[in-house]
């Protein structure tokens, strides 16, 4: 009380030059100041400055000139994207990587969350809940390498089954037609646990009394599963499903390099494949400001996806990300 | 009506722990084919469990100094232990001067960070600046500018902004400045949300193969997924950097090795994850709160 009305008296005084007002700010608050210096330093240096890097995707870059001294040529490189016939192959692979994560992989921690509800026993949800999302912490190197060894064509163990049944034993790593699936499948393996407790949480909140009318009104199992706890987690679902649309062309970049090579490029490489190539594969000078150029095309259509969701999903439900 | 409700639970519950067991095997897998003898896996007489059980493909991975994976092990442990103190003491400090009222500018920095986390730059400018401070070939690339998380960095002032601004003030009346107030009155009520916010680190730090692979690129410096990429991944199935050993009367063909240089990629991770999973639950909610 004493402090508030202490606090009116010095704002009803006239204000102080500038130069004062600091002076008086840094003697009261400099222990707070001095604590943020490692964070300002890491925010303006390695976070605003990448973004100030961008400007390179107008310039003809060269590393001897650096930012500042290199030639400006305005929106060439974005022109070049355009003209580049292989940027076609790149985003049909990137989209249709994104359509296959959404359509295939984003469903099943909802139903693994529904079904893992219906369990009775506090054990069995805790032990299978712990097991399902212990891939998630799994490096995309392990997981990729576990792959490898699975399906090599000489000793893998699913070309084993494979030969047990009188097949011929598939080189899965260098055919096209088998990255898709491969990588689908890792993805759900890492993350279906990890997104279900998003989901699991939902359900613990949801009103009990609800299931209780349910019940009275004759309601079995699957109609309250169905009818009351998948509509109670709708909006998880809205959240998560405009998350995943905002992230359709953020594809887990460690994976594909991991997993693909030249023989699977035609399926396999996407955009941010495309530009670490550039950058870091490159023979001779690596073209940074067509990479960058790139890059930007990529987080344009990207953000305008996620406004875009986060409008469908305000029309439709309640639920709004931001 | 009774009868088919429970038919329904084991059913259910049988398929779930179906589900959890696949999900795991992988791994356990890649355990017995390393713990296998050579000469049976050769024969194929491997399939769900461990025949001529040893552990020489351990011992010979984590000996031999071309493969480095005891070297990948090391850097690996190195980088993960100091960057996680680094990133924890960083976004700590940075999140405590952010949560206190009397910091004017605590909008317009919290606003920056939040803009660099929706709007990512890239790899190319990111290599570049990096570059510019002299990051590459140098192992400090894994420890200083990921210290902060922006994610984290907003978890954790939230969870500081809900601790009472009571007991600042009576810390204040007792003559404490900022440094004692954080770390004798918030430091301890914080201890849970540095725990969850470590164990994300940790294993970002641990798990992370991009960023070691566009800057270390020295032997010496290289982290044990950039070692398992290598020895793996690129050497397939026609590899030179495996050939049949016999260590200690034990025929060790290349897929003893190669799994036991994967078991010992992920080896600290699953030691750690029965004491840390509640922290890793309990990280995810947090950041699912906030998208």
């Amino acid at each position: 009380m004493s402090k508030r009305s202490k606090n009116a008296a010095v704002s009803a005084q006239p204000k102080k030059p500038l130069g004062q007002r600091i002076k008086k700010d840094l003697k009261k608050n400099y222990m707070l100041y001095l604590l943020l210096i490692p964070g300002i330093i890491i925010l303006i240096l390695f976070k605003l400055g990448p973004l100030g890097g961008m400007v390179i995707a107008f310039e003809d870059f060269s590393a001897f000139q650096g930012v500042f001294g290199s030639k400006w040529v305005g929106l060439e490189n974005f022109k070049r994207v355009f003209t580049d016939p292989y940027m076609l192959t790149l985003v049909k692979n990137t989209v249709i990587l994104a359509v296959l994560s959404i359509v295939v992989v984003f469903p099943i921690p909802i139903l693994f969350s529904l079904f893992l509800n219906e369990v009775r026993v506090k054990k069995i949800k805790d032990g299978v809940q712990i097991l399902s999302f212990l891939p998630y912490f799994i490096s995309s190197a392990v997981m990729v390498s576990i792959l490898y060894t699975l399906v090599s064509p000489s000793y893998g163990l699913i070309n084993s089954i494979i030969e047990f049944f009188g097949g011929d034993p598939i080189y899965f790593m260098a055919e096209p037609k088998w990255f898709r699936p491969l990588y689908i499948i890792l993805q759900i393996w890492q993350t279906f646990g990890y997104s279900s407790i998003i989901y699991l949480a939902g359900i613990t909140s949801i009103d009990q009394s609800l299931y209780e009318a349910a019940e009275v009104d004759g309601a079995n199992r699957w109609q309250k599963m169905f009818r009351i706890t998948l509509p109670q987690i709708s909006s998880s679902i809205v959240i998560m499903l405009i998350i995943s649309i905002g992230n359709i062309f953020s594809v887990d970049l460690d994976r594909i390099l991991l997993m693909y090579n030249p023989s699977v490029y035609e399926t396999a490489d996407v955009i941010q494949s495309y530009v670490y190539r550039i950058a870091f594969e490159s023979a001779g000078f690596p073209d940074y400001s067509y990479g960058t150029a790139v890059n930007i095309l990529k987080s344009l259509i990207a953000f305008a996806l996620v406004i875009i969701a986060n409008k469908l999903a305000a029309k439709y439900s309640e639920t709004r990300l931001f | 009506m009774k009868k088919k409700v429970k038919l329904f639970d084991i059913v259910n519950n049988t398929i779930l722990i179906l589900i959890a067991l696949l999900c795991v095997y992988p791994f356990i897998y890649i355990f017995f084919i390393a713990c296998s003898d050579g000469t049976y896996l050769a024969r194929g007489e491997v399939t769900f469990f461990p025949k001529g059980f040893n552990l020489e493909a351990f011992k010979y991975v984590l000996s031999n100094d071309d493969l480095n994976v005891f070297g990948g092990l090391m850097n690996s442990f190195i980088y993960t232990i100091a960057g996680t103190i680094v990133a924890i003491v960083g976004t700590y400090i940075t999140a405590y001067a952010l949560s206190r009222p009397q910091l004017k500018q605590r909008y317009v920095i919290m606003g920056l960070f939040t803009i660099t986390w929706v709007f990512e730059a890239g790899i190319i400018p990111q290599y570049i600046i990096y570059s510019a401070c002299g990051f590459v070939d140098n192992p400090l690339v894994m420890i200083i500018p990921s210290m902060i998380n922006t994610q984290f960095l907003i978890i954790c002032k939230t969870y500081l902004e809900g601790i009472p601004g009571e007991l600042e003030e009576a810390a204040t009346v007792d003559g404490a400045n900022q440094f004692q107030i954080l770390s004798k009155v918030y430091m301890p009520l914080s201890k849970p949300i540095l725990a969850t916010i470590g164990t994300f680190y940790a294993v970002q730090i641990w798990n992370q193969y991009l960023v070691p692979q566009m800057y270390l690129k020295s032997d010496k410096y290289q982290t044990i997924q950039q070692v398992l990429k290598r020895v793996v991944i690129v050497s397939g199935d026609a590899s030179t950097a495996f050939r049949n050993v016999v260590q200690n009367d034990v025929l060790l063909n290349q897929q003893n090795l190669k799994s036991a240089a994967i078991f010992v990629a992920m080896v600290p991770i699953i030691c750690v994850y029965p004491f840390v999973q509640k922290y890793f639950k309990k990280g995810i909610l947090l950041g699912s709160v906030k998208g």
